[in-house]
């Protein structure tokens, strides 16, 4: 027989991990419509709506385990920290509507030369297996795999820095997409380190311990 | 049928009919012995009656020697007793205690006639070598103290453990723990189980023949004859004239209506007097 | 041994009879702090706290080994004299428990006037600045005289915490203090045990969990007559070392 409160946990868990597939989908059509150079925006934005309302939900839940249950150790660890996920999956839902828009009216990497299509191209692959990982790591509660993402965010990072500093030094580039990739980095950067603040909370949930991932 | 709800009814109604004519039979004799006495002793009740000595037709003597062995009864045997039930409840977790309170309780029932032969060959012939009334209250007490000491240690015993324990706690000494803390919480059951052991030891008559003797003379010291209401009956009712007879129902009567009076003293003090030991709101 | 510590027990075991009550027992208690004694039935922590003020053997049969300091000197040393021990440590039951024979000025009275330390002082003041102390003070001031039993549990509580206060104690130790007792007046003494902190010193046996993550500052978690756990109890809440801790406060037994 169970306690009273797992049945309210399991329901929180249930919601985060579906979100988290959301907003992978959601990520992965956005990233992949700006790397085409379709619109997507009317599906991203949708999916984003669903990812907020989500996110107010799995708030407004943990909210009422912890006045009902005075949840502990493990269980308020926990609580507090799907409360946290689901804000950064929301962030993520949030980024996919930025980046749509920015596709949109700045016509994404269709006046960019091949080179930098391939330079975003990679990070972008990177950073949403870096959501990837987190997710999974979240569902299994994998603290070995939570832990694997610093190495990524730190190639996620140099890649964005490298990119600015090359901006810098440029002679003459194409101002959209200029403005266009400078954007890009930037979300696929926050994206980036949204994801290594799920996986220090799936650390925090497993063993209590605050660590720095990033 | 024996199942039938009637049958039951009818067997309800037996059983308590049977147990009301139990107690029936049991209160005859008491009425009648109080109707016997009132009927037969009111009559020689006046103050001659309760004033003069015995050979002059009175039982004055008989009412002042029996006021008086209470008060010395009570004086020696009232302290011991419950002294002794504080050492049996407040000290006596052990295998000795508990030896001695097997004695005591043996001693509450044991014959009154062998309490006064005992009294007799202990202190009469021994140290007083006449008959005294100090002799007499001994020997009543041998019989108030084991009562005093049961009901003082029952009576302690009542306090809840739960209070000592308070007291010990703010550092207080076992023994101001018993007196000051214990003791007070258990007055009303120590005044009830003294006065109903003193109502019990006012009626003895046998320790007091071999003690005191009887008299029909006043009070004359402790090493002399006195007389008291159980001897006077006792005494009177053997001998041949009627005015004699007469007399001891007469000591009958008053004898009954101390008892009855010490009786009622004890109701009246322990009514409302019964602590809450649980905790109200 | 560790010298800010108001008292600490060192290598602790105790008996009744030839069962095992406590076993190795090392817990440190800091003073002007509130510390919590929590654990399943069973797991000594009534025990525990009875040693601390030596209202253990009064039980018969009860037996111990080891070591308990009050300001780093051992409470059972030969020499030591119980009764002053418990002046300086003071106790609360879990059924309230007046002096059912003494008004409510007696009763907070009662340990001045029993132990002798009334001489010279004035009661009137120690008795009312005991209840004020004791937040009963307004409640009861026009009936000081009424008995002590007359007042309700949560009342008669705060009055015994009062008659313990009064002979002003070092520490206090409290026996599930509130478990007789109704949600308000549980909420009014757990305030007044935070306040008390700052004059004396607190222990706390409790069985309600979430009593002692509201009152206390340090936690020690019991089991089996063991110390499994004790730190602080933001750490023991939110993230318990040992995981028979960590299932004990999650509710999974006990």
């Amino acid at each position: 027989m169970g306690r009273i409160i797992d049945r309210g946990l399991e329901e929180q868990t249930v919601l985060i991990v579906k979100m988290g597939e959301l907003t992978y989908e959601t990520l992965a059509i956005s990233i992949h419509g700006y790397l085409e150079g379709k619109s997507v925006q009317e599906k991203v934005r949708e999916l984003s709506g669903i990812l907020v309302s989500m996110g107010e939900k799995v708030e407004d839940e943990a909210f009422q385990l912890i006045a009902r249950f005075q949840p502990v150790a493990t269980d308020l660890r926990t609580i507090k920290s799907y409360m946290k996920v689901g804000n950064d999956f929301v962030r993520y839902g949030r980024y996919a509507l930025d980046i749509c828009l920015i596709n949109d009216q700045l016509s994404g990497l269709k006046e960019c030369e091949d080179c930098t299509r391939d330079y975003i191209n990679e990070m972008s692959e990177k950073v949403l297996s870096m959501v990837r990982t987190s997710i999974d790591a979240l569902k299994k509660q994998d603290i070995l795999l939570a832990k694997t993402i610093s190495s990524t965010e730190r190639e996620v990072d140099k890649m964005y820095f490298d990119y600015l500093n090359k901006l810098i030094n440029a002679e003459q580039a194409n101002s959209k997409c200029v403005l266009s990739t400078t954007l890009m980095t930037r979300y696929l950067e926050r994206i980036a380190d949204h994801a290594v603040y799920v996986c220090e909370s799936i650390v925090y949930i497993v063993t209590g311990e605050k660590v720095a991932l990033g | 049928m024996l199942n039938s709800y009637r049958f039951r009814r009818y067997k309800n109604k037996l059983f308590f009919a049977l147990c009301l004519a139990c107690v029936i039979i049991a209160i005859v004799p008491l009425v009648s012995i109080l109707v016997e006495t009132v009927v037969r002793g009111a009559s020689q009740i006046n103050l001659h009656f309760l004033t003069a000595n015995v050979l002059q037709g009175g039982i004055g003597p008989s009412i002042q020697g029996t006021l008086i062995i209470i008060g010395l009864t009570s004086a020696i045997g009232i302290p011991i007793g419950i002294f002794s039930g504080i050492y049996l409840a407040e000290y006596g977790n052990n295998k000795y205690a508990s030896n001695i309170r097997v004695i005591n309780n043996v001693l509450t029932q044991v014959p009154s006639i062998i309490v006064g032969m005992t009294a007799f060959g202990i202190i009469i012939l021994y140290v007083t070598r006449t008959y005294s009334p100090f002799a007499g209250a001994v020997a009543l007490s041998f019989m108030l103290i084991p009562i005093v000491a049961r009901t003082t240690e029952e009576s302690l015993k009542l306090v809840p453990n739960s209070v000592r324990e308070a007291s010990l706690a703010l550092g207080v000494h076992k023994w101001r723990t018993t007196l000051n803390v214990v003791l007070p919480a258990s007055k009303s059951g120590l005044v009830t189980g003294t006065l109903l052991g003193v109502a019990r030891i006012a009626g003895e008559t046998a320790p007091l023949l071999f003690t005191i003797l009887g008299s029909s003379f006043f009070f004359q010291g402790f090493n002399a004859p006195m007389d008291a209401l159980p001897l006077r009956i006792f005494l009177n009712s053997r001998m041949n004239t009627a005015e004699e007879q007469a007399a001891a129902w007469g000591a009958a009567l008053i004898l009954i209506l101390i008892v009855l009076a010490l009786n009622i003293i004890v109701r009246v003090a322990s009514r409302g007097r019964n602590f809450r030991w649980t905790i109200n709101g | 041994m560790d010298k800010n510590m108001k008292m600490q027990s060192i290598n602790l075991n105790a008996w009744f009879g030839l069962k095992q009550a406590l076993k190795d027992v090392n817990i440190a208690i800091k003073p002007n702090a509130v510390t919590a004694i929590i654990g399943p039935s069973g797991c000594g922590k009534s025990t525990f706290i009875r040693i601390l003020n030596r209202m253990h053997e009064l039980i018969p049969n009860a037996k111990l080994t080891g070591q308990v300091l009050l300001d780093g000197e051992d409470i059972y040393a030969k020499d030591v004299d119980p009764v002053m021990i418990r002046r300086r440590v003071g106790m609360v039951f879990q059924k309230p428990n007046p002096f059912p024979t003494m008004s409510i000025y007696d009763n907070v009275a009662a340990g001045l006037k029993l132990t002798g330390a009334k001489k010279g002082r004035n009661l009137d003041e120690i008795v009312k600045a005991s209840l004020e102390r004791a937040t009963l003070w307004d409640e009861v001031k026009d009936d000081l005289k009424k008995p002590g039993t007359s007042i309700s549990g949560g009342q008669q509580q705060r009055l015994c915490i009062a008659r313990a206060i009064a002979l002003q104690p070092e520490v206090i130790l409290m026996d599930e203090p509130c478990s007789a007792l109704d949600p308000i007046a549980t909420a009014k003494i757990e305030q007044l045990v935070v306040e008390l902190k700052q004059d004396y010193t607190v222990v706390i046996v409790t069985h309600n969990m979430q009593q002692a993550s509201r009152v206390s500052d340090f936690t020690a978690f019991m089991y089996l007559g063991s110390l499994i756990e004790f730190g602080p109890t933001r750490d023991i809440f939110e993230s318990p070392k040992n995981p028979l801790t960590e299932k004990y406060i999650t509710g999974e037994f006990g």
